[in-house]
């Protein structure tokens, strides 16, 4: 790996960390959760269909994962 | 799914009344009484234009969900795949004969095709299950293994997840690992990477069992902005290591002049390859860098995800995308819910439409059409009802369509003005059914 990459790796790190810390003051109460416990409002709200679809734009794109994992598991590509 | 919904709906209650009664709950809150199964299934039909790839597969997923918060999810997935697909030699106006991948028998190309491979009949199952687990109160472990099987392909993975909550669970922070080690049985032996395509039954360039290894660690936080808005960011890492290419893929050799397959004939007596072309060679590692952020903001009932990646890789690929769905409700169970996808991405280093005969060969080399520049739309439409008892019904209907460019600085003769790329237009249908008990 080379040295821009560890660098580059660090960085993104970094730029997590400020994000998690820069989060503190937002957010809601513990009873204003009414609309973000639905379904609908879950980051991944439909796993099998994000699956399929990361299954289907693997095999015919360069790129994968980002959501979640991105390696392996298919001879497709 | 309504029992997740009610699940959390419970838990945000409880910890309610005790932040109003000044209590704290000791232990994780119990927010059902007893185990549960919940159920969603797909049956999913994809199909390219021109008589490439069709797939018809059954999806599964199971989810056991345990009292004390633990969940056990199961999936199976069984594809039944047919078609074919760009093999990466160039269009000609002549016709092409090519080996098979077994190598025992030849196969001709009409002019002005582009040339795919013999139609091929493939089934591939796989298989995963995942453990999830709170750590005390604030924490949650997952730990998961994958394994698929195709005729000539064995993929075996264990994934694990460590997540944390801060700021009054407003922030959740996770640390995920993937490991991969998958091994390619190609039909007739993996062919040596630029190495020519031989006469029938000359298998002396084929190699046995190829392997790769790929690592994978993504690094996520989400955050609650408001009681509307909850948005996330991910950074991945993934390093592919082994033998990473596709073995039924190769690169015409042309003429510097004319831009044409150079003509080979084969040994007398024997079937073989018209014209030269060399077996893909691409490096034997790969290392990717992706930066994925997801917003979901709820306005007034209508949901809007939309996301965004950029991916860097070491063969000169970047990438980026573009997802947005927008679900709207109607009819107090029903919704509807478009999708648009924009992906666009350079070539990789050393993608090459074909190669000049007359120069050494590189290093590496794939005319992979995956490899190419292209820019693919996605638009799509599903509609989904919820049914009384609490289980849910879903269809949905997508066009996929990639079109490449052709940088000038790739093209060899007077290749310019013809058909090189292969498009691929797509049609995505999926029935979607859920449920519980």
């Amino acid at each position: 790996m080379k040295i821009s990459k560890i660098s580059r790796v660090f960085a993104l790190a970094a730029a997590l960390v400020l994000v998690a810390s820069g989060c503190s003051s937002m957010g809601v109460e513990p009873w204003e959760r009414d609309i973000l416990a639905k379904d609908e409002m879950q980051l991944l709200s439909d796993p099998l269909e994000a699956s399929i679809d990361d299954h289907i734009y693997f095999s015919k794109e360069a790129s994968s994962g980002g959501r979640g994992f991105g390696g392996g598991g298919c001879g497709c590509n | 799914m309504s029992r997740k919904n009610s699940k959390s709906v419970t838990a945000t209650l409880t910890t309610a009344t005790c932040a109003l009664l000044g209590t704290t709950a000791t232990t994780p809150v119990n927010a059902q009484e007893e185990d549960t199964w919940e159920f969603d299934t797909a049956l999913l039909y994809y199909a390219e234009d021109n008589d490439r790839v069709q797939d018809i597969s059954f999806k599964m997923l199971a989810y056991r969900n345990f009292v004390d918060d633990r969940v056990l999810s199961m999936s199976l997935g069984v594809d039944s795949l047919t078609g074919a697909t760009p093999i990466g030699a160039i269009t000609f106006d002549g016709p092409q004969t090519f080996t098979s991948p077994s190598g025992g028998q030849v196969r001709t190309v009409p002019a002005n095709e582009i040339p795919l491979d013999g139609s091929f009949l493939d089934t591939r199952v796989a298989l995963a299950a995942n453990w999830q687990q709170p750590l005390g109160r604030l924490s949650a472990f997952n730990a998961g293994v994958s394994a698929s099987k195709e005729y000539d392909y064995l993929h075996l993975g264990a994934n694990f997840k460590l997540s944390r909550d801060f700021n009054n669970r407003n922030t959740t922070a996770s640390l995920g690992l993937a490991f991969s080690s998958d091994e390619l049985d190609p039909v007739g032996g993996a062919p040596m990477p630029l190495t020519p395509m031989l006469d029938v039954d000359d298998l002396s360039n084929r190699m046995g069992d190829q392997s790769k290894d790929i690592i994978d660690i993504v690094l996520g936080v989400s955050q609650i902005i408001n009681r509307n808005l909850v948005v996330q960011l991910n950074y991945s890492y993934s390093s592919s290591d082994g033998y990473l290419n596709d073995p039924y893929k190769i690169v015409s050799l042309v003429d510097p002049v004319t831009g044409d397959p150079v003509p080979r004939i084969p040994t007398p007596g024997v079937e073989g390859p018209s014209h030269e072309y060399i077996f893909e060679g691409r490096p034997g590692e790969r290392t990717k860098h992706s930066v994925y952020g997801q917003a979901k903001y709820y306005m007034n009932g209508k949901v809007l995800d939309a996301s965004y990646r950029f991916m860097t890789d070491d063969w000169g690929i970047d990438s980026h995308t573009v997802d947005l769905r927008y679900r709207w409700p109607f009819g107090g169970q029903s919704y509807l819910e478009p999708h648009f996808r924009y992906y666009t991405q350079a070539h990789a280093d050393f993608y090459r439409t074909s190669l000049d005969s007359s120069q050494a060969l590189p290093l590496h080399a794939s005319a992979d059409y995956r490899l190419g520049e292209f820019d693919a739309f996605t638009v799509g439409l599903k509609y989904g009802r919820k049914l009384d008892s609490g289980n849910e019904w879903s269809a949905r209907v997508e066009l996929y369509s990639a079109d490449g460019s052709m940088p000038a600085d790739l093209l060899i003769g007077n290749q310019g003005g013809r058909e090189i790329y292969p498009d691929t237009d797509a049609i995505i249908a999926q029935f979607s059914y859920s449920f519980g008990w």
